[in-house]
């Protein structure tokens, strides 16, 4: 249905309205039925100032005069307008769905536009948008219908949209810029001398010849006084003999340098390759030879070069030694005889000529060799001017970039390298088969011009394709041009818009991205919850003292820059159309819609709590630096919907990235593990230099690590107490501490706990592993999924310095968590040392930010001193490496029979198998560990090289000449010696300065798996019975344990065992006939990464029965 | 000579370690690509930078289309500015296509050089019946055609994929430096470079080679490294970057420049 002229008005702005008019007259006086997006372009076309007027003739093509390019245009217009049927007058013919289409599109595209933002927020208060004019044009130029006819004229609406976006004084480029020739006007491409905007000089050198390169550099070494024969060793060498011999016997005057001008050259190839290959006699050879003398002898001219033509007839498998020593000994006397002659010949390849040498090992000196590497020969260069038949081609660059599929789905996986976001990528793959299908009309148009309407060509050209096939493929260039240049600019709106492309969001930043707002959009309405009813809580809520509150709102505008979309479909949504107050298509959510802070509304906290599951299920995640969204897909949202029921206070779930999760589970289930707990934990946040309640905010996040967050505690509360420190003169505001020994995940939880409630946001935490670089991730590590490992692609384009400096920069209070604080490099260590002893931290520029109310924690695994308390002890089954290498593999049971005698210990019958095929798996691994520092498993070639360099350490590689072996210890050793020496004693200085330094235990991962074997054996008895044995893999009992040890909540792992791995001792029960000599197998199957994970632990949610 | 060499080619002589070292730019980028790396090897080195003379910070008119026609003209560049700065022993750092040109440099002088370090190095682009250096001849001229018929448009297709399109910061930057190239010096030094084999005389080279390899490259695929490790004449090394690009200077400087540190140190 088309739409009355005065609803399209509304929607525009006065300009943009008058515009609309301007086409309704146009389309009144032709008597069209409705008013077009041509319409509109006829229109705006018809005054000589108008933006689109402007627009093209600064995108237009330089082929082709101004006036004439116009003309063409406002012919193609016409033409088209022509087309369309006309119907009986109306006053005011409606506006068409396609032109509304735009309208509504342009109203979009400007409330995605960053410049408008604030616009909106002025006069938010209308309940929608006045399409300007400019953005009203430029969707109406995205219209298919409308690029065909510019297309015609030989624009590019793509081109006219850019010259409409940017600032008309902007030449993106120095040199003028070639263009596609205008399809109308196609015939005159090759009369036109603009085309040729910039020659290639080259063309006309190579072509005749005197400029080659190699014949020059030959000649050079013939001049020289020893080492004076070349051998041009190369792939085109031989090429590039003849191309000398060429213009030696053309007597082209600069080849040759003076002193040798006039030289005669003589091929010899043809008569030593006959008497080599065919065995023919010495005599005639030899005849030669004399011959060679003779001239030499008697030539007048600077002398005679003998060229012997390639090596390979000499040491040819094929070709006799005896053969090929007299040749070169012959050779070898005439030269010695003989100083005016030269000898030449070509290589192939070095190894050609190796070979030659082993056989005559003087033979350098005895020929006075110079061996002239060849890169490149004439004959090639020419072959490269000439034109190429290929340029109709409909791939663009096609092979040398990616395939086209590449560039449209370049989420196909993670690895693949990303050109748009989501969004603009659909937008830009519209476009591109809008304009691919309108290219193909322009043909057909041509041809049926007389005959159809217009849409009746716009419906067909799919079906006509393929027998219009020459004619689009002499289209075919300008349409590659065209996609081209589509992909082009949405790839500049994707960088415009979206800042950057986003990334997968598996390489998110590391730090859990809550966003700060949703802790300032819960505190009030917590408050006001627990004052209305009498829940649990309100022993709790008396501790909040009114002024903390008020301070708190006080603080949380200020602090609330960051925007907070609120989205809940799967799709990437972009956030600026959110906040312009679209309402999310999520039934719980309504979105107060203020300009730049639209809180998670949390309205059932007070709800009763079997009822929280099916609403407020809000998935919020913004991600800071990217400005774009992702939403959760349903499964995870479905997942946390589980949760919630079983959490019972579910008041804010779902998220896209793992950490989100680990967050609102962390929060939640602090609540429902212990409701007298909760608002303790918040009175936490409101004293935060109470060292009690920090300690036990601490605690309750990470219970096994007490003297540590004893110490923790008391360092923070007596610096933020202030216990004066200073700088210099200044006063310290900046806590400095240090996390030593093991547990990499404890260290990690207490700073985001830190940041939590020293900051009251988990944002406020910026994590950064500066020993990633020594060793890569693995792949699919269980650790990956929580973002504990941060793999550093963030830093991409980046130096560590300048990552942590521009976090610091963002955000006025921070944790910034350094892990690995021993592998820092020299940048870093450099500002490290000097914000510690200012308080103030230089980028690489030298710029100083200051860090006064940060809190900076680094961590190291090992320490001198420490080390004996860390691996002193008895050896553990389960050591901290071995749970750091744990994948995240789906599980399944095999059932399977007792082989031999199976012991049964502890009065259990689970067993873990041992590790495979190792012995002594610690003390291996530890060495390593210890070595590199690093967590993840080393890189695989890193790993090689570093693994060959130990074990020479040990033993020697019989394989291995000794001397480079040892060599290369050597240089390794005193390379890492003296690297370590000196990052070691900065290592100690740098640690003096801290203000505290803490060494935690390690996690007693045994007696977690004691714990969990105990429980997996009575569910296992339980179901299956006690006369079947269970055999566990240690692979999947090392995911377990990091699963347990990464689980916020206490029993989640339990409940797994309980709900998970008994359902699937059930079915296998079911399934199968056990009996007491079966043996039942839970198994990782590598390679088959998590499908679906449990509520609240990192572990599958379903286990394959096999 | 020696000083209007310098001086064209924007030779700079930084920081303050006894030993030299020379970063060489590659095709696209100029001496700034190296920005990001400098910093860890200011305290430990006399460091040369230059632009290539087809890089857009210098000159156009320098460029010489009748002598830049092989990569020799460039070795002879190197060569000079080492001579006119009276280096007589350096290491040496080359990114694509002065990791050949370093190759060839060598293989001329092999005593003024120490160590090689080639970034993203090729010796040979064209694919052959029994070696895959990543394109063949009509993919080569398609690209030629297109950066011929627009290269605003090629640039900024190929800034992306070269460098890896997550790092829009380095993009930004490659696509600058790219463009800075007159295109008639861009086409022509691309052909020069498809056209140059070096798989004949990798042997020549007795120098000792550092290959930095990155994981996705789309000009140079990993079997090239291992080739280059295999052919070359000294005692080489693969190092891999788990990185995306052909430039991971300017994409993972954090990521490099210990590697390079490793390698320089040996």
């Amino acid at each position: 249905m088309p739409t009355p002229v005065s609803i399209a008005r509304q929607c525009l702005t006065d300009e943009a309205a008058r515009a609309l008019d301007d086409a309704v007259g146009v389309a009144r006086r032709r008597s069209h039925a409705q008013t077009t997006s041509l319409h509109a372009i006829s229109a705006l076309l018809a005054f000589p100032s108008s933006t689109l007027r402007d627009a093209c003739a600064r995108a237009r093509s330089s082929a082709y005069s101004p006036r004439l390019q116009f003309r063409a245009l406002e012919l193609s217009v016409g033409v088209s307008l022509d087309r369309l049927p006309s119907s009986k007058a109306l006053e005011e013919p409606p506006v068409s769905n396609s032109l509304m289409a735009a309208i509504k599109r342009s109203q979009a595209s400007q409330r995605r536009h960053p410049e408008n933002f604030h616009l909106q927020q002025q006069n938010q208060t209308a309940s929608f948008l006045r399409v300007e004019l400019k953005h009203f044009i430029l969707s109406i130029l995205d219209d298919p219908i409308v690029s065909r006819v510019f297309g015609e004229a030989g624009f590019r609406s793509c081109d006219i949209k850019i010259a409409m976006i940017q600032p008309p004084l902007s030449p993106v480029s120095r040199f003028p810029r070639t263009r596609c020739p205008p399809i109308f006007l196609c015939n005159l491409t090759d009369s036109d001398p603009a085309r040729r905007t910039f020659s290639f000089p080259f063309a006309g050198v190579s072509g005749s010849g005197d400029g080659d390169e190699n014949s020059r550099r030959i000649g050079e070494v013939l001049t020289r006084k020893t080492g004076k024969n070349p051998l041009l060793i190369g792939v085109c060498s031989s090429d590039a003999l003849r191309c000398f011999a060429d213009c030696v016997e053309r007597r082209k005057g600069d080849v040759l340098p003076a002193e040798i001008a006039g030289l005669n050259l003589i091929c010899i190839e043809k008569e030593i390759s006959e008497f080599v290959g065919r065995g023919g006699s010495e005599d005639k050879l030899g005849l030669k030879l004399k011959e060679l003398g003779h001239m030499a002898e008697q030539y007048s001219g600077p002398g005679i070069a003998v060229n012997f033509g390639e090596l390979k007839a000499l040491v040819g498998d094929d070709a006799p030694g005896e053969a090929a020593s007299f040749v070169v000994s012959k050779l070898t006397s005439l030269l010695k005889a003989h100083p005016n002659l030269w000898l030449m010949g070509s290589s192939g390849s070095y190894e050609t000529y190796l070979k030659f040498l082993t056989q005559f090992p003087s033979i350098e000196e005895d020929w006075d060799l110079h061996l002239l590497p060849i890169t490149s020969s004439r004959s090639s260069v020419e072959g490269f001017c000439s034109r190429s038949s290929l340029m109709g081609s409909f791939v663009p660059f096609a092979g040398f970039f990616s395939t086209p599929t590449d560039f449209k789905n370049p989420l196909n996986s993670t690895n693949q390298s990303i050109t748009l976001c989501h969004l603009c990528n659909e937008k830009c793959e519209q476009e591109v088969s809008a304009i691919l299908k309108g290219g193909s009309t322009i043909s057909l148009a041509d041809r049926y011009s007389g005959t159809l309407p217009s849409w009746l060509l716009m419906a067909e050209p799919d079906t006509n394709k393929g027998a219009d096939a020459v004619k689009a493929k002499d289209d075919g260039r300008a349409l590659n041009d065209k996609v081209l240049g589509v992909q082009k600019k949405w790839y500049d709106i994707c960088q415009r818009l979206h800042h950057a492309p986003p990334y997968p969001k598996s390489i998110f930043q590391p730090v859990p991205q809550v966003s700060g707002a949703e802790c300032y959009g819960f505190i009030p309405d917590r408050r006001e919850t627990s004052s209305k009813d009498s829940s649990p809580s309100e022993s709790g809520s008396a501790n909040l003292s009114p002024s903390t509150t008020m301070n708190l709102q006080k603080i949380s505008p200020s602090k609330i820059q960051i925007p907070l979309p609120v989205v809940s479909e799967s799709e990437s949504v972009n956030f600026q159309s959110k906040l312009a107050g679209s309402v999310s298509k999520s039934k719980q959510v309504e979105t107060r819609s203020s300009p730049w802070f639209s809180p998670c509304p949390l309205p059932n906290l007070s709800l009763a709590p079997d009822r929280t599951s099916s609403s407020c299920i809000t998935s919020v995640t913004t991600d800071l630096g990217l400005g774009t969204l992702y939403a959760s897909n349903s499964q995870e949202t479905k997942r946390l919907n589980l949760q919630g029921h079983k959490e019972r206070m579910n008041y804010f779930s779902g998220s896209v990235s793992a950490e989100f999760d680990v967050v609102s589970v962390n929060n939640s289930s602090q609540i429902g593990q212990s409701p007298s707990c909760s608002v303790p934990d918040l009175g936490g946040q409101m004293d935060a230099r109470d060292f009690k309640s920090l300690w036990r905010a601490l605690a309750s996040k990470v219970g096994w690590q007490d003297e540590a967050i004893c110490a923790i505690s008391q360092t923070v509360s007596s610096c933020r107490t202030g216990n004066a420190r200073r700088h210099g003169s200044n006063l310290k505001g900046d806590i400095w501490l240090s996390f030593l020994g093991p547990d990499k995940v404890g260290k990690k939880r207490i700073a985001a706990a830190l940041a939590e409630i020293m900051f009251r946001s988990s944002k406020s935490l910026v994590s950064v592993d500066l020993g990633y670089q020594h060793g890569s991730n693995q792949s699919n590590s269980i650790f990956d999924q929580h973002e504990l490992n941060s793999c550093g692609i963030e830093f991409r384009g980046k130096t560590i310095t300048d990552y942590i400096a521009g976090e610091l920069r963002k955000k006025p209070q921070l944790v910034v968590f350094l892990e690995n604080i021993d592998k820092a490099d020299l940048l870093v260590q450099t500002s490290l040392s000097q914000a510690i002893r200012t308080g103030k931290f230089p980028d690489s520029h030298g710029r100083e930010i200051s860090i006064n109310h940060m809190i900076f924690v680094t961590t190291a695994t090992s320490k001198k001193g420490n080390r004996n308390l860390v691996s002193g002890k008895e050896p553990v089954e389960f050591s901290e490496e071995r749970i750091l290498g744990a994948k995240s593999w789906q599980m399944k049971i095999l059932i399977g029979c007792v082989t031999g005698e199976a012991s049964r210990s502890n009065g259990m019958n689970v067993l873990v198998t041992p590790r495979e095929g190792t012995s002594n798996p610690k003390s291996t691994s530890k060495r390593k560990f210890i070595d590199t520092g690093s967590f993840a498993e080393q890189d695989k070639y890193l790993e090689m090289s570093k693994r060959a360099c130990k074990a020479s350490n040990s033993y020697l590689d019989l394989n291995l000449p000794v001397e480079e072996l040892e060599e290369d210890v050597d240089s390794a050793n005193c390379d890492s010696d003296s690297l370590s020496e000196s990052s070691e004693a900065w290592l100690e200085e740098f640690l003096d300065q801290m203000d505290e330094k803490v060494t935690f235990k390690p996690f007693n991962f045994d007696a977690v798996a004691q714990k969990l074997l105990k429980e997996i054996s009575l569910n296992f008895q339980k179901i299956i019975g006690s006369d079947i044995q269970l055999e566990i893999d240690s692979e999947v009992m090392v995911q377990i344990l990091a699963a347990a040890w990464l689980s916020e909540k206490g029993g989640a792992v339990d409940d797994w065992v309980e709900q998970v791995l008994s359902k699937s001792f059930t079915e296998a029960r079911q399934r199968y006939r056990l009996t007491a000599q079966s043996l039942v197998k839970l198994v990782p199957c590598e390679g088959l990464s998590v499908e679906e994970q449990a509520p609240g632990v990192c572990l599958p949610a379903r286990i394959i029965l096999n | 000579m020696g000083n209007t060499l310098l001086e064209a080619l924007n030779v700079r002589v930084v920081g303050n370690g006894e030993r030299v070292l020379v970063l060489a730019h590659g095709f696209g980028t100029d001496q700034s690509a190296w920005q990001r790396i400098l910093p860890y090897f200011l305290p430990h080195f006399r460091i040369i930078l230059y632009d290539l003379v087809c890089a857009g910070s210098v000159n156009p008119d320098y460029f010489d289309f009748r002598r830049y026609t092989t990569l020799d003209a460039f070795v002879d560049d190197l060569l000079n500015i080492l001579d006119a700065l009276g280096v007589d022993r350096c290491a040496y750092v080359g990114h694509s296509v002065s990791a050949m040109i370093g190759i060839l440099a060598s293989i001329r002088r092999p005593e003024l050089f120490t160590k090689l370090v080639l970034i993203g190095a090729s010796p040979r682009f064209l694919n052959d019946h029994d070696y895959h250096g990543g394109f063949e001849e009509g993919e080569i001229e398609k690209v030629f055609s297109a950066m011929e018929a627009n290269y605003d448009a090629w640039v900024h297709g190929f800034a992306p994929l070269s460098v890896g399109a997550d790092v829009p910061a380095a993009v930004r930057e490659f696509s600058r430096t790219l463009f800075n190239m007159r295109p008639d010096i861009t086409l022509f030094v691309s052909r020069t470079i498809f056209n140059s084999d070096l798989r004949g005389v990798l042997g020549l080279v007795k120098v000792p080679c550092c290959i930095i390899q990155t994981a996705k490259d789309v000009s140079v695929p990993t079997s090239v490294a291992l080739y280059l490790k295999n052919h070359l004449g000294g005692r080489n090394t693969v190092e891999m970057l788990n990185v995306e690009g052909h430039l991971p200077h300017l994409s993972a400087p954090m990521l490099l420049a210990p590697v390079l540190r490793r390698a320089l140190s040996r």
